[in-house]
């Protein structure tokens, strides 16, 4: 389990997280919801260590990160993390070299799966074909635990198809997948839990089966609710 | 270790087209300069002689003949080493930043690699360093046989052979690059190396606290130039010459080797828990 | 398989409701066996937990039932098939009453219409279907 325990964030005199908390499980999808700007992605930052917090804590299965978590916890930022100049060949190479969990035929089936070749340079493919690869890069690692900051922003629907279809695939079971996202249509039905972040802080937090069945509601009406004052 | 080395690997790789770029306008404009500075001295010789009907002994009394130093003083042999040198001192800075401000964000991808994160910097340092030392390496290699080219573009009554020794040591700037005792490399290069660990701590810190970084990254600078300059100062209040020049290699390199360990601690601080992608 | 899933209602539930409709007109037969919890995650585009609820939530119902590690199989208990079938008969009445009795429509008239729109609709299918 991931556990953010009421971190905070300054950057310079704007508090951007105000004592955020949530958890995400294992085998489960977790989505953060929030306006531009609420403190998503800063908060994925801060997971991966990527960015210092003012005070909080963060655990991940009950223990603070450390360089071997980069094994088990991967992180898919919005722009893809490797050099454009690189093949996707070449990019599989690199992390082949790094990443003890790195899983070759993982990586081929997917690269299957989304029809691309490795011959390919990353800076000649298309928006959705980038992202595609982004999230390979993260998925044929044998993580636990599985971050992605806006996988489906600026993409194209086919490639947002074929990536949601990945999420209800033997890819993700079993898997923490923590997401976040400002648009909720493409994935609405692949959630387990959400989690509302407005201005820093969590605003509400629920699951998405439990919302519909006890109150009828979709997460959107939630979000209504919420965000819509 | 393993990881350190292929972060070396990948930080050569990702530098080396430039890297040969630089290697190959040396080798062209030095051999160059060679070619025309001793036709240009050949023709002038010449021309000399018809205008004052100078026998050749005549001229030497009046003029020096040519030697490979003059050719060493030329543009085309001077400016590809200042072009090289300007280009891995800026390439010292971009070394850090284009992770940053590349068209993707690789930063992402190395700090969370599964490996300690000093390994970056001491990678990128190695790299520079190599590179450093690569091109020295090669230009070492580039004067003999430019001295010989030049032996054999000029009649032996034209010019006055020199070793390749004597070349070095008769330039200024290629007896810094090729220092003749092994203190003397010491010397020059452990202060470039101990200039580009505070200058990748300073950029950390900027890349750490960014505008308040800049003033942070600055008093660090100015702190160990101050510091490694201390014991001169000192001296002038007390003596000029209180300390045998041993003795000051001795507390000079005492505080390099101080201040290259602070300042790589800072650094690995400043990765662990400052940086920000 | 195809589902065009609402978004208020749990995404599990409508899943069974599928499964009802299907055995009752029996394009899911008695005995037949039904792809895996993943496997249905992938064809419905939903998430393997949801999958795996639906599937409970079937086989506490006595809708479907597994018998060792052998893949799940539809019941083969008729008063089951029967009773799902007059359920989902039920269901439909009931909503068609709660929505025409506000009109007041007297049954008689209701019946006339309600003979010939459906004696239209099947005609249609079976028109379409050549």
């Amino acid at each position: 389990m991931i556990e953010v325990k009421n971190i905070t964030k300054k950057f310079g005199n704007k508090k951007i997280l105000k004592g955020l908390s949530f958890t995400a499980k294992k085998g489960e999808i977790t989505c953060l919801i929030g306006i531009n700007g609420a403190g998503k992605t800063t908060a994925l930052n801060a997971i991966m260590n990527l960015t210092p917090l003012t005070s909080g804590e963060i655990l991940i299965d009950g223990k603070k990160l450390t360089k071997e978590s980069y094994q088990t916890i991967a992180f898919i930022p919005d722009t893809i993390a490797m050099l454009s100049q690189m093949t996707i060949r070449q990019a599989m190479h690199f992390m082949k070299d790094f990443y003890t969990t790195w899983n070759q035929e993982r990586a081929n089936e997917l690269l299957n799966f989304f029809q691309l070749t490795e011959t390919q340079k990353i800076a000649t493919l298309s928006k959705g074909n980038t992202a595609k690869i982004n999230l390979m890069l993260g998925l044929a690692l044998d993580v636990d635990y599985l971050l992605m900051d806006e996988p489906f922003s600026g993409i194209d629907i086919f490639s947002r198809e074929q990536i949601t279809s990945v999420f209800t695939s033997h890819l993700i079971e079993d898997r923490g997948v923590l997401i976040t996202t400002h648009e909720i249509s493409d994935i609405e039905h692949l959630i387990d839990k959400v989690i509302l972040i407005d201005d820093g802080i969590v605003v509400k937090d629920f699951n998405a089966e439990d919302m519909r069945e006890q109150e009828e509601k979709s997460i959107l009406d939630v979000m209504r609710e919420v965000y819509v004052k | 270790m393993k990881n350190y080395l292929k972060l070396v690997s990948f930080e050569l790789s990702r530098f080396i087209k430039i890297y040969i770029a630089l290697i190959v306008v040396t080798t062209v404009s030095q051999f160059a300069g060679v070619f025309s500075q001793s036709r240009n001295y050949a023709a002038t010789v010449n021309q000399t002689l018809q205008q004052e009907s100078f026998s050749l002994n005549d001229y030497f009394v009046s003029y020096p003949p040519l030697t490979f130093i003059n050719v060493t003083v030329s543009g085309w042999f001077i400016i590809p080493i200042i072009f090289s040198a300007a280009a891995l001192v800026f390439y010292s800075f971009f070394i850090w930043y284009r992770d940053w401000f590349g068209k993707n964000a690789f930063i992402y991808r190395l700090l969370m690699l599964p490996t300690n994160r000093i390994n970056l910097f001491f990678s990128k340092l190695t790299a520079i360093l190599l590179m450093v030392l690569g091109l020295v390496a090669t230009q070492l290699i580039l004067i003999p046989l430019e001295s010989a080219l030049f032996n054999q573009l000029l009649p032996d009554y034209l010019r006055y052979n020199l070793s390749t020794q004597t070349i070095i040591s008769s330039s200024e700037y290629l007896s810094v690059l090729f220092p003749d005792s092994f203190i003397q490399f010491l010397i020059y290069y452990g202060l470039g190396s101990l200039v580009l660990i505070v200058l990748f701590t300073i950029i950390l810190f900027e890349r750490s606290f960014h505008l308040k970084g800049i003033v942070f990254g600055g008093l660090f600078g100015a702190g160990t130039f101050i510091l490694m300059l201390s014991p001169f100062i000192i001296q002038t209040k007390l003596s000029p010459y209180y300390l045998y020049p041993i003795e000051n290699f001795a507390i000079e390199l005492f505080l390099g080797i101080v201040i290259s360990i602070f300042s790589i601690w800072v650094s690995h601080y400043l990765l662990n828990k400052k940086i920000t992608v | 398989m195809n589902i065009q899933f609402n978004k208020r209602d749990p995404i599990y539930l409508q899943v069974v409701q599928y499964f009802k409709q299907e055995m009752a007109i029996a394009h899911l037969k008695p005995g037949q066996e039904i792809p895996s919890r993943r496997d249905l995650a992938n064809q419905l585009k939903i998430n393997p937990n949801t999958a795996q609820k639906a599937y409970k939530e079937m086989e506490n119902s006595g809708l479907i039932y597994t018998e060792g590690n052998l893949p799940s199989r539809i019941t083969e208990d008729n008063h089951v098939l029967k009773n799902i079938r007059k359920e989902l008969i039920d269901e439909a009445t009931d909503h068609f009453i709660a929505a025409i009795k506000p009109i007041h429509v007297p049954l008689d008239e209701l019946v006339d219409l309600v003979t010939e729109k459906y004696t239209q609709a099947s005609k249609d299918k079976e028109d379409l279907h050549d």
